[in-house]
């Protein structure tokens, strides 16, 4: 029982089709704000965090511990000017960084989120080819980073745009290696392994135990992904100004802003959904939802330490890497599924 | 690939890994930089003509704007020139202060290298905990003059007012904290292999070429030369301390990194050899202290040269016989540094081409002056 | 040191530097004959304007040895014979020296203003430079500044 089928049930007298749109409307509604709101916390602990690391303060000024902090920064990003660069080109410039906003939103509603309490689950597509939906929606948002480079007609954000395409062609193929290797050992032990609710109910151990170079593999897939400083190379602020957002300003850069944190927040539930047994806790209980957003939890900060700490990686080595080590691993890694897999099959 | 094919890029003057006003004027080939052409003049202001217009003891403040980060080797390194001009002797006591706040600045300065260092490669981190020592020193330098960065502390004939024993408790402090401290940065960055490979054998300057350019200083020394002004040609008390020269043979970027983190910690040496000699003397020649009316004069031509954070400064002064200098000309380290930068970043990639010009510790208020 | 050129006086000077005064005929050839003697830093290139002629200082110090040399030629026509094939440095020397004071170096690879728009007018560090006129900088479309007197057309 999942919260769209109890707002189903609410809206029943309206008649059939009526109920269920109704349902997925109120229940989109859900995960729009649940997205807005575990961002804001995340950017509010991010900031927290970083502080520490740096031995400040953080913010402190609005609200209780600068609580409201967030909230005053996305009324001024709302209240700026639009400053809009006088060649751009203007359908795809205004559309990119909806682009990469509203495909991180979708990739939400695919994933199994787990029970919670009597609530029941929040995941709104229910479908044999989740995987597959999951990571086509996912290979969309960079196509917004580069629309936003290509159209914006400034040479550092084509630069930013040149780097991000690169960036995803190296780094897509290690990680949907690495999902076929999962993909692989589910169907030895359910008929529809390319759901993910399926092969979160068939595992009987964690992927990440059966194979931790898949999820060596994913988890670095998932860093590149969301661009964030050792692989920033999109927008490496020291070097292209902002690259590919250098021309946003208010609230579509505010978005670029939000698609990021929401890149690290959805690629850390993603590696605890495949790797790290996703809503199943140490004891059985209902609270699926909570067990996923800590282990997810655990995986932001640990992605925000990287952060902290490191240097941006030059671009040449960066590719080298994709190519000559993730992508040989990933190899491997399928290798040794495969192994398993006949394992289990005999 | 034909030359006509390259993208021109402006990099700066507003560029977040510019260092101020900084215009590199690139072509690029993908990601690879052809050829720079370093632009400048946009912070000129032209102190030497101030200067001419200005009597001997007020042309300090000007001097303080040039190097801001470590404005007090600046000071130095004008009065070193001045007070020979002038036929102005300083007491024991003055020379062991300069040298202490010298230090201290020079400390502060490659403090702000450090941090600005870490943010060119991607850092945000070291760049606060560098700040966080620099406030330290700071506060040490609000004690003994009353302001932070452009001090203004030193005058011809002495300083403005004595050393307290306040701020040579808080020296003491540093100097017993710092090491520890100095240690975390350099080992967030040294312990780092992303930073490692973004500095080694990247933008190798031999000797040759940086003789050639006249670049002195950290620059100088991490490509092999030993040369530095305090040991070359000593001035206030520095045969008296005790302190090496870093000196490296590599010549690339890391070279230069471990230079000036060592540089840092030789200074904190001479400092702490400073406190404890500093002797008891007037901290001011009262022969310098003429009424508003009769101006000190100054005939002759004088060349100092000390050693900055940067390299050799030197403050080259005309005086005509009368209360103003007739020609002021300072030798700004980090222009000759900078042209050297087209050798460097020929035929390199973007990211190492910032690498490398974060490594020449460019401060605009000297090289435009 | 010595030296086959000749040249018109040596003195040491307040600061204990000894110093060459030579003529502009003579001036490269002592120029070449030190640089091969071993000083290889040119520190330092100054322009003094002593109102009827141009006094050219140069700085000069050996690394290896730590000698440490300044060498002065005058001219009344403002042109003294570039230094810049001998040490790289002197480029931009020459170039800042010809951007505030006006002096040509002639030979020299690519004498432009280094600090002020190509366009200004007049040399700042002359004695004879009008301070009264202002010259307002703006910017074209190529990034590039240029220098008017009129009040409205920079800032």
């Amino acid at each position: 029982m999942n919260i769209l089928l109890r707002l189903q049930e609410l809206f029943s007298p309206l008649g059939h089709l009526a109920s269920y749109i109704l349902a997925y409307i109120f229940e989109s509604l859900f995960l729009v704000i649940f997205v807005t709101i575990s961002l804001i916390v995340m950017i509010y602990v991010f900031r927290k965090y970083m502080a520490r690391i740096q031995q400040r303060i953080g913010p402190n000024r609005v609200g209780k511990f600068g609580l409201l902090q967030l909230i005053a920064d996305a009324l001024k990003l709302v209240g700026k000017e639009n400053i809009l660069p006088k060649n751009r080109d203007d359908l795809p410039y205004k559309l990119a960084p909806a682009i990469v906003f509203v495909s991180l939103v979708l990739a939400f509603t695919i994933l199994p989120y787990g029970d919670f309490f009597y609530l029941g689950s929040f995941t709104v597509t229910h479908s044999e080819v989740t995987i597959v939906l999951l990571f086509g929606i996912i290979a969309i948002m960079p196509i917004g980073e580069v629309l936003a480079g290509v159209s914006s007609a400034n040479k550092y954000a084509l630069l930013g745009a040149l780097r991000a395409v690169a960036k995803d062609v190296s780094f897509e193929i290690p990680m949907m290696l690495s999902v076929l290797a999962i993909v692989m050992m589910a169907s030895a032990r359910t008929p529809s392994s390319l759901s993910l609710e399926s092969i979160l109910s068939s595992e009987f151990l964690p992927y990440g135990i059966l194979e931790p170079i898949g999820l060596f593999v994913f988890f670095i897939s998932m860093v590149a992904r969301a661009s964030y400083t050792p692989f920033d190379l999109g927008e490496s602020d020291s070097e292209l100004v902002s690259g590919h957002s250098t021309e946003y300003s208010g609230m579509r850069f505010g978005m670029f802003y939000m698609g990021m944190f929401g890149s690290i927040f959805l690629g850390s539930l993603i590696v605890s959904i495949l790797y790290l047994g996703g809503p199943s806790g140490p004891v059985e209980s209902s609270l699926g939802f909570i067990w996923l957003i800590i282990k997810a939890a655990i995986l932001v900060l640990i992605s925000f330490t990287v952060w902290l700490s490191m240097p941006r990686i030059r671009i040449d080595k960066f590719i080298n890497f994709g190519w000559k080590y993730l992508i040989p691993i990933a190899m491997i890694n399928l290798i040794l599924a495969g192994i398993i897999t006949l394992g289990w099959g005999l | 690939m034909p030359s006509s094919e390259w993208v021109e890029l402006n990099f700066g003057p507003q560029h977040p890994s510019m260092h101020g006003v900084l215009r590199l004027k690139a072509k690029l080939d993908g990601e690879i930089v052809k050829e720079i052409e370093p632009v400048i003049g946009y912070l000129h202001r032209n102190a030497e003509k101030i200067c001419e217009m200005t009597y001997f003891n007020d042309n300090l403040i000007y001097f303080d704007r040039m190097d801001y980060v470590g404005a007090m080797n600046m000071e130095v390194g004008y009065l070193e020139a001045a007070e020979k001009l002038l036929d102005i002797s300083i007491s024991e006591r003055v020379k062991w202060i300069r040298v202490i706040m010298a230090e201290l600045s020079r400390i502060a300065a490659h403090l702000v290298w450090a941090g600005a260092y870490g943010l060119d490669l991607g850092m945000l981190t070291p760049f606060f905990h560098c700040f966080i020592e620099r406030e330290k020193l700071l506060t040490i330098f609000t004690e003994v003059s009353g302001s932070r960065q452009e001090v203004n502390y030193m005058c011809v004939g002495g300083v403005y007012q004595d050393i307290t024993e306040k701020a040579i408790a808080e020296i003491e402090d540093f100097v017993r904290e710092f090491p520890k401290r100095l240690k975390d940065i350099f080992n967030m960055l040294m312990k780092n292999d992303i930073f490692l490979s973004r500095t080694k054998g990247i933008g190798i300057l031999d000797k040759e070429t940086a003789i050639s350019y006249g670049v002195t200083g950290p620059m100088l020394r991490a490509s092999g030369v030993e040369y530095d002004v305090r040991k070359a040609e000593p001035y206030l008390v520095y045969d008296q301390v005790n302190f090496d020269i870093p000196v490296s043979y590599k010549g690339d970027n890391l070279a230069r990194v471990l230079v000036r983190f060592e540089e840092m910690r030789q200074s904190l040496k001479i400092v702490e050899q400073a406190i404890k000699k500093i002797p008891d003397g007037p901290y001011f020649n009262p022969k310098a202290k003429k009424s508003l009316m009769i101006r000190m004069r100054g005939e002759g031509d004088v060349y100092a040269r000390t050693e900055s954070s940067k390299g050799e400064f030197g403050v080259y002064i005309v005086g005509d016989g009368g209360v103003k200098p007739y020609r002021v000309r300072v030798r700004s380290p980090t222009l000759r540094n900078l042209s050297v930068l087209p050798e460097l970043a020929k035929d390199v990639m973007i990211a190492d081409m910032i690498a490398i010009s974060g490594t020449l510790d460019l401060v605009f208020g000297e090289i435009d002056r | 040191m010595n030296y086959t050129v000749q040249v018109i006086g040596e003195s040491v000077g307040k600061d204990g530097r000894k110093i060459i005064k030579v003529t502009k005929e003579n001036f490269l050839d002592l120029m070449k004959d030190l640089k091969n003697q071993g000083f290889d830093h040119l520190s330092l290139i100054t322009g003094v304007d002593r109102k009827d002629f141009m006094e050219v200082v140069y700085h000069l110090h050996s690394m290896k040895t730590n000698e440490y040399v300044v060498v002065k030629v005058e001219t009344r026509d403002y042109k003294v014979p570039s230094v810049a094939g001998l040490w790289n440095s002197a480029n931009w020397d020459e170039r800042e020296q010809y951007d505030l004071l006006g002096i040509i170096f002639e030979g020299h690879p690519n004498l432009k203003r280094l600090f002020l728009p190509e366009n200004w007018v007049g040399h700042p560090l002359r004695k004879n430079y009008d301070m009264k006129k202002t010259q307002y900088i703006n910017m074209d479309e190529e990034g590039n500044d240029y220098a008017t007197f009129d009040e409205r057309g920079g800032w």
